[in-house]
């Protein structure tokens, strides 16, 4: 279940990028309607406050400002203006309002309406405090308009205006400064804020879930399914090769990529069904073949004498032979038969090429060449001839077969034969060892039409042993491309010359399977073997 | 196996070196059956030709029935092994060996 650890659905992530976004996008907004809100704020109280510094102001005689500070005393008018601004800053709604007269390097206090003990009295002075105002100094001193200055020390939030007054020459006469206290002000902004960060999140995650219902409909449902859908194929079709129909089953309706990958997906299903049905098909047909071929294998088989002893009742000779197909069908075949009492055909022969053509040719060649034989002409050149007239008609796959053919006269050993093509046949005088009987050869027979054939006659005595074979024994090839040859197989005849037939040719398929090992057998091996006694049998006794 | 093919005008030279079996004969029949088109010299040479199954006699004798109609098809080179092959099959009665 390794697909099922950790996996982070397609909706959750789509949500959790909206909420990053969403937030992000709330934090900017926030951040601007925080400080605008501030700003429009600040201009309206300090509008406020200077009104009120104004108003104080003009109840001050600028002129006298000076002369209070050199000498210290309060006149009536000090007093006057002293109450009035008390007034003022008690109905205002203004926590200080005092009346300075800034020099370079300090502060001079003219007037403080603080009812309190704390009131700073006439003419005290002292160094400006650090930060906003001994930055202002410079300004201060020469009587300009300044920037109103807002502090949240000792006193809390405070906004602090200062009206310029001047004298009648137009000098620097002193301010008349105004502090309002902005706690208010400034919880109510942050309360807005607080408010709109817990707005905007809580709008964000009602987007997010809705999103995540949205997008699980539409796309992770959808592709949760087609993914379930695909480990469900993948499972079946490994498991049997079958046909499957999940896809088709699947209903997703959708016109997004979504949609099209579900259609994409619906036709590869449908075309790996086709795929397989083809498959299928072919598979059974292919093995359909190949049975049929096993059968063309083994009726071709079964067209070779394979009873042994092949004549028991006749004690003039004894003769076995065996054709071990290589894996393909091919074209070697033997034959020995009867003409009539006294004359014993022997065939062994090779159609060129392998395969279903090849062995078709055989057993037409099989057939022509017994028929042929059997007419009682003795003359295997003339059999040949007729045959390869027969075999030429027609012969569109140019194959053609090597053929040894002798014909025996049982009562004298005597015999013709002819060779087209064939391999060197092996004959072995009683009690001497196996040779090739080299001669020249005729072509093979199909080769052309009107070929004319060679035969030669040869005599057989008791205890003689005739060997013949295909080249599937003398060109056994081993894993190196070596050839058996025939060496090897005179060799393997030559260890025990007087065995019997029957362990003459597993001798040889000894040696054979020996000397080629594992490398597949390419070619049929096909052999036979007649041992002559004498029309008496006498050449029996003598083994 | 590899196939050499030399065309001068009507001749054709056809170099083999290798096996020419069962595996190997379609190959040469393959390249033979275009080839020979209006050649009226066929000449193979066979000096690297280590072996020669039925499967590649039967392509030379298909040619040579070919060349029959059109020209004249001459082996040339073939080593002793490739000679008792072509005496073994009779085919010294068919081809032309020199």
């Amino acid at each position: 279940m390794e697909q099922k650890k950790a996996r982070f659905s397609l909706s959750r992530k789509l949500a959790l990028m909206v909420a990053a976004i969403a937030l992000t996008l709330s934090a900017v907004q926030i951040f601007s309607s925080y400080t605008h809100y501030r700003a429009e704020m600040y201009e309206h109280y300090e509008e406020f406050a200077m009104n009120i510094a104004a108003v104080a102001a003009s109840q001050l005689d600028p002129d006298r400002i000076q002369h209070y500070l050199d000498t210290g005393e309060k006149d009536e008018t000090y007093e006057t203006a002293y109450k009035t601004l008390c007034d003022i800053r008690e109905n205002g709604g203004v926590m200080y309002l005092y009346v300075v007269k800034p020099e370079i390097d300090e502060v001079w206090y003219v007037m403080d309406t603080d009812p309190s003990e704390d009131a700073i009295p006439l003419g005290y002075h002292e160094p400006y405090y650090e930060g906003a105002f001994a930055e202002n100094a410079e300004r201060m001193a020469r009587g300009e308009r300044i920037e109103p200055l807002v502090s949240n020390e000792q006193f809390g939030w405070l906004m602090s205006v200062y009206y310029p007054m001047k004298t009648s020459t137009g000098a620097p006469a002193g301010y008349v400064g105004v502090d309002i206290q902005m706690d208010d002000v400034m919880k109510d902004l942050q309360r807005f804020a607080r408010q709109m960060i817990l707005l905007m999140a809580a709008l964000t995650l009602a987007v997010s879930l809705i999103l995540i219902r949205i997008t699980s409909k539409t796309m992770a449902e959808p592709i949760k399914k087609l993914s379930s859908a695909a480990d469900k194929l993948v499972h079946e079709q490994s498991g049997e090769g079958a046909e499957t129909s999940i896809f088709n089953q699947l209903t997703i309706r959708s016109n997004d990529e979504v949609g099209a990958l579900y259609e994409s997906l619906r036709q590869m299903e449908h075309d790996m069904n086709a795929y397989i049905r083809d498959l299928v098909s072919v598979t059974a047909e292919k093995e359909r073949i190949g049975a049929e071929l096993n059968v063309a294998t083994q009726i071709q088989a079964d067209m070779l004498p394979r009873i042994f002893p092949a004549f028991p009742e006749r004690g003039e000779f004894d003769i076995y032979a065996s054709m071990i197909p290589a894996k393909e069908v091919g074209g070697d075949f033997y034959d020995f038969f009867l003409i009539d009492d006294d004359h014993l055909g022997l065939v062994m022969a090779d159609v060129s090429g392998k395969g279903v053509p090849a062995a078709l040719f055989m057993v037409i060649a099989k057939t022509l060449i017994k028929n042929q034989a059997q007419t009682g002409e003795y003359s295997p050149a003339k059999v040949l001839t007729k045959v390869n007239e027969q075999l030429c008609e027609g012969n569109e796959a140019e194959l053609f077969v090597t053929v040894w053919l002798a014909i025996l006269e049982i009562s004298t050993g005597k015999g013709m034969a002819a060779n087209a093509g064939h391999e060197h046949p092996t004959l072995r005088r009683a009690d001497g060892k196996y040779e090739l009987v080299e001669y020249r050869h005729s072509p093979a027979v199909a080769t052309m039409e009107g070929i004319r054939f060679r035969e030669h006659e040869f005599e057989l005595h008791p205890g003689d042993s005739l060997f013949v074979y295909t080249d599937g024994v003398a060109e056994a090839t081993d894993a190196k491309n070596e050839l058996y040859g025939t060496e090897r197989m005179l060799a393997a005849l030559n260890e025990d010359p007087d065995a019997a037939p029957t362990e003459v040719l597993a001798a040889v398929k000894r040696s054979v399977d020996a000397f080629v090992g594992d490398a597949p057998q390419f070619d049929d091996i096909t052999m036979l073997c007649l041992k002559y006694f004498g029309p008496d049998g006498a050449g029996k006794e003598s083994i | 196996m590899t196939i050499n093919q030399t065309r001068d005008g009507g001749k054709l030279t056809v170099a083999l070196e290798g096996r020419l079996d069962t595996t190997t004969a379609p190959q040469l029949e393959g390249e033979l059956r275009t080839a020979v088109d209006g050649v009226t010299e066929l000449e193979f040479d066979f000096t690297k030709l280590e072996y020669i199954s039925s499967a590649g006699l039967r392509v030379l004798l298909a040619a040579q029935k070919v060349m029959n109609k059109q020209g004249g098809m001459v082996i040339r080179n073939a080593n002793s092994d490739l000679m008792d092959i072509f005496e073994v099959t009779g085919f010294v009665d068919i081809l032309h060996i020199e």
